[in-house]
């Protein structure tokens, strides 16, 4: 394991420290369309105590949350844009036909399925034993499934 | 084990305590996807799952891929339904890439075998363009302008 130190706003990963934005290198975030930027920040800020770093702003500008070790960008959808001519953004038409989503791996799934149940998450189920790992899913305001895993002991990736 | 520390809170992959966000998506070859995520971005691969359920993980910068097959409705989502993007031009969410230097990660991925649908272009507070990876999903690189903390 190794050696790391960390302040604000910054993550370190070995050697290598990680900004919201970047001074160098590149950092990894996640973007969802959503209907309402303040809603669905206001779901991610009280469910898993995400950290609203942004609001957006009615020029395109996005909504940025913190959220444990990654980011979450949230915006409106829209048409094509001059670097992307061909794709059009938009909240799932169809929330139960899923490619890509969320995936938080957790360390006591029924404490963070108890937890998370209270600040007003929605499962669709408790968790169940799955191969390698114990799992539910919550819905967020938008539809998207969020995947909530346990990996099952002397499982190292469940 | 990979290890992450923001402030003075640390996150493992598995996590040890609390919880670690990764990112899952369907894919239809899961070594053709790892390979990719490590060749252009320099991901690590953990493992490369295997057929009885266990996915592909990849580290990459501050977060993981966890990438697998699609598949009809578990116990755990009864009317869920996992597919590659049946349509890669209607989207909802992706993988965004924060970057320090969009010209030079455009030229360094490019010239790894990444497809950009333009080159970067200026917009509202950053600079942007989109990578597809194997499996039609897009990716957004975009380096935020000097006044634009979160552009």
């Amino acid at each position: 394991m190794s050696e790391l130190k960390s302040s604000t706003s910054q993550i370190q990963v070995e050697q290598q420290s990680y900004q919201m934005p970047p001074q160098d290198g590149i950092t990894v975030a996640q973007f969802l369309t959503v209907a309402d930027i303040e809603r669905s920040l206001r779901f991610y800020e009280t469910v898993f105590g995400g950290r609203i770093l942004s609001r957006g702003d009615s020029k395109g500008a996005p909504g940025y949350l913190q959220i444990a070790n990654t980011w979450l960008i949230i915006n409106v959808g829209g048409g094509p844009t001059p670097d992307k001519p061909m794709v059009t953004l938009r909240v799932p038409p169809d929330p139960d036909k899923v490619s890509s989503f969320m995936n938080i791996r957790v360390a006591d799934i029924r404490a963070c399925y108890e937890r998370w149940r209270k600040r007003g998450a929605e499962f669709i189920t408790e968790p169940k034993p799955k191969y390698g790992e114990t799992r539910c899913y919550i819905r967020d305001p938008d539809g998207y499934i969020i995947e909530v895993g346990q990996s099952n002991l002397g499982v190292a990736y469940g | 084990m990979n290890q992450v520390q923001v402030e003075q809170k640390s996150y493992q992959m598995p996590p040890q305590d609390g919880f670690t966000v990764a990112r899952f998506i369907t894919v239809v070859d899961v070594e053709r996807s790892a390979r990719f995520y490590e060749r252009v971005f320099g991901g690590r691969i953990l493992t490369v799952g295997n057929s009885e359920g266990a996915p592909g993980f990849i580290q990459i910068a501050n977060t993981w891929l966890i990438v697998y097959f699609g598949g009809g409705p578990t116990p755990d989502k009864p009317m869920v339904t996992l597919s590659v993007p049946a349509d890669p031009d209607c989207v909802s969410s992706f993988m965004n890439i924060r970057v320090a230097d969009i010209q030079a990660c455009y030229q360094l991925w490019r010239s790894r075998g990444a497809k950009f649908l333009t080159e970067p272009k200026d917009k509202y507070g950053e600079i942007r363009c989109y990578i597809r990876d194997p499996d039609g999903y897009i990716i957004e690189v975009g380096q935020s302008k000097p006044d634009f903390a979160y552009g």
